[in-house]
């Protein structure tokens, strides 16, 4: 199996799209930690409130984990690469996994980039306002939270990937999916009064778990829904993918 | 060593292969021919575990491609359709297929040697011309020194000299007891390179023969033309040959001239012409596929 996670983290290597996705974790956490730190008022420098709205910023690797997710299972039936990997690995649930676990290690990556970045901009800049990153104890957790759902996001790519696997509807479908269809029926259900179980969406269980939507399931709930979609969808795409004729 | 038994594949309403059956043994090169659109890249994709049979079962080395230790050492495959990454380097294509089957990185460099890209490697993809294509695609197939070989079209944009290489390198490959398989729609094309044929038209087995059964047949026939045809004809009938009446007075026999001539000979038959017509192996082909539609 660490010969198909070489492999994985070698294909994602080894086009330039890469560059394009680090370069937008690192301008995006730059940014957003930018704008934490220039626009806070006077009452919050030295508050741990914000160095949490600073770190927040390095949540964009979670939304760059799930498009990588998704598009290095797209990508292979994209290009016909599809045919060459199962051909080294027939045993096409080893592929799957492979990618799982590459992705892991991905977001961890993007996410721990996103951290750093948005530490570089913040702490000299702080310092320029006399200020310093107030450090408490709770930053701790929200760092893991962070890094775990970058981890869970990107995950949950892997599975739309392989359950859809036409890269254009599988990237489209999932941004109106968590822009419009969650919210669409969230409302539905919310004309027979069983709103909550919106909260159970994958969106939302995983934006309850990054701290992105404050009311709904509780962080560590969101994480276990979470995890359960992302199960769910593997299972799924194992299940399409491993029935499937390559031609 | 390859079995294809009584292989099945529909797609929709289309039977692409009609209960199928073949073995390729060792130590041979097998053409799989037909007309384009006979079933054979479906096949193939069946023996490679890419598509599933709805009916019957194809093995490699005596096992389901999917039941292999390590593919990559075991068959090689080159497919019809491109399956390299365009904006992945050659190079890195292999670096990519080497490192998910465990074959050690100087296996690179001796293979892009030997499909001649080793200046190339570095380039993207995109830019490559069909003839590279096809040779790293060919490049992927021996990554693993694997013992079969299954090659889709494998002379497609080949030049000449390409071409006269792959063959050694089959040749070769056959000699050392591996077990290959190509697939071609013209049989001139893969004539001097196979020993064994499967002739498949439709998804269905029509003819699997020797090579040398298959150049017998285009042996063709012996025509002769005299005006005392009909009688001629009788002869040949009693000495066993297979007569075909062509016009008034010419006459198509299977045997060859010399055997006509002594028979005409013998017996004071006035000739006016004694040729052999030589059907070229596409018409035997032409010959063995059309047979099949009209049946």
């Amino acid at each position: 199996m660490s010969a198909l996670v070489g492999a994985e983290l070698l294909k994602l290597r080894t086009t330039r799209a890469w560059i394009g996705f680090v370069l937008i974790v690192v301008a995006l956490s730059g940014i957003s930690s930018a704008a934490a730190v220039g626009s806070a008022q006077d009452s919050v420098l030295g508050t741990s409130e914000l160095s949490r709205e600073i770190l927040s910023g390095a949540l964009f690797a979670s939304l760059i984990a799930f498009l990588i997710g998704v598009m290095s299972v797209t990508s292979e039936w994209r290009h016909g690469t599809v045919t060459r990997t199962f051909l080294v690995t027939p045993r096409r649930e080893r592929v799957l996994v492979a990618k799982e676990l590459s992705i892991l290690l991905v977001a961890f990556g993007l996410a721990a980039l996103g951290i750093a970045i948005a530490l570089v901009v913040a702490v000299p800049w702080l310092f320029v306002e006399n200020s310093s990153l107030a450090l408490s104890d709770d930053l701790v957790p929200l760092i893991g939270q962070i890094v775990a759902a970058s981890m869970l996001w990107g995950a949950l790519g892997v599975g739309v990937g392989a359950v859809v696997q036409s890269q254009t509807p599988a990237l489209v479908g999932s941004i109106l999916w968590i822009l419009l269809v969650e919210a669409l029926i969230q409302a539905l259900l919310g004309l027979i009064d069983l709103e909550a179980v919106a909260h159970y969406l994958p969106g939302q269980a995983l934006s309850a778990f990054d701290g992105t939507l404050d009311e709904g399931l509780p962080v560590w709930a969101g994480g276990v829904v979470g995890l359960a979609w992302v199960a769910a969808l593997g299972a799924l795409g194992y299940v399409r993918m491993s029935r499937q004729d390559v031609t | 060593m390859i079995e294809v038994e009584q292989l099945t594949k529909r797609y929709g309403s289309t039977l692409a292969v009609d209960d199928l059956s073949f073995t390729v043994e060792p130590g041979t090169i097998t053409g799989f021919l037909g007309p384009n659109g006979a079933g054979k890249s479906t096949t193939l994709r069946a023996i490679l575990g890419l598509v599933r049979p709805d009916a019957g079962r194809t093995a490699v080395l005596g096992r389901p491609y999917r039941d292999l230790d390590r593919p990559i050492a075991q068959v090689g495959a080159l497919l019809e359709t491109f399956d390299a990454h365009p904006g992945r380097s050659g190079r890195n294509h292999l670096r990519v297929l080497a490192a998910a089957g465990r074959v050690p990185t100087v296996r690179i460099d001796e293979l892009l040697e030997l499909v001649e890209l080793s200046e190339s490697a570095r380039r993207r993809v995109k830019g490559y011309s069909l003839g590279m294509r096809q040779r790293l695609g060919l490049a992927a197939a021996l990554l693993g020194d694997p013992e079969v070989l299954v090659l889709d079209e494998p002379a497609n944009g080949l030049d000449p000299q390409g071409v006269r290489w792959l063959r050694d390198l089959l040749r070769e490959q056959a000699r050392n007891g591996r077990t290959v398989l190509i697939s071609s729609h013209v049989l001139a094309e893969v004539a001097q390179t196979v020993d064994e044929v499967v002739i498949i038209h439709r998804g269905k087995l029509i003819r699997h023969a020797a090579m040398a059964e298959v150049e017998a047949m285009a042996a063709g026939s012996t025509i002769v033309r005299s005006p005392d045809a009909t009688r001629l004809a009788s002869l040949l009938v009693q000495e066993g040959l297979e007569v075909d009446s062509l016009e008034e007075s010419r006459l198509a026999v299977a045997a060859p001239p010399e055997r006509v001539g002594e028979i005409a000979a013998a017996n004071g038959v006035v000739l006016h012409e004694l040729t052999t017509e030589r059907a070229t192996l596409e018409e035997v082909f032409l010959q063995l596929t059309a047979s099949e539609v009209s049946a």
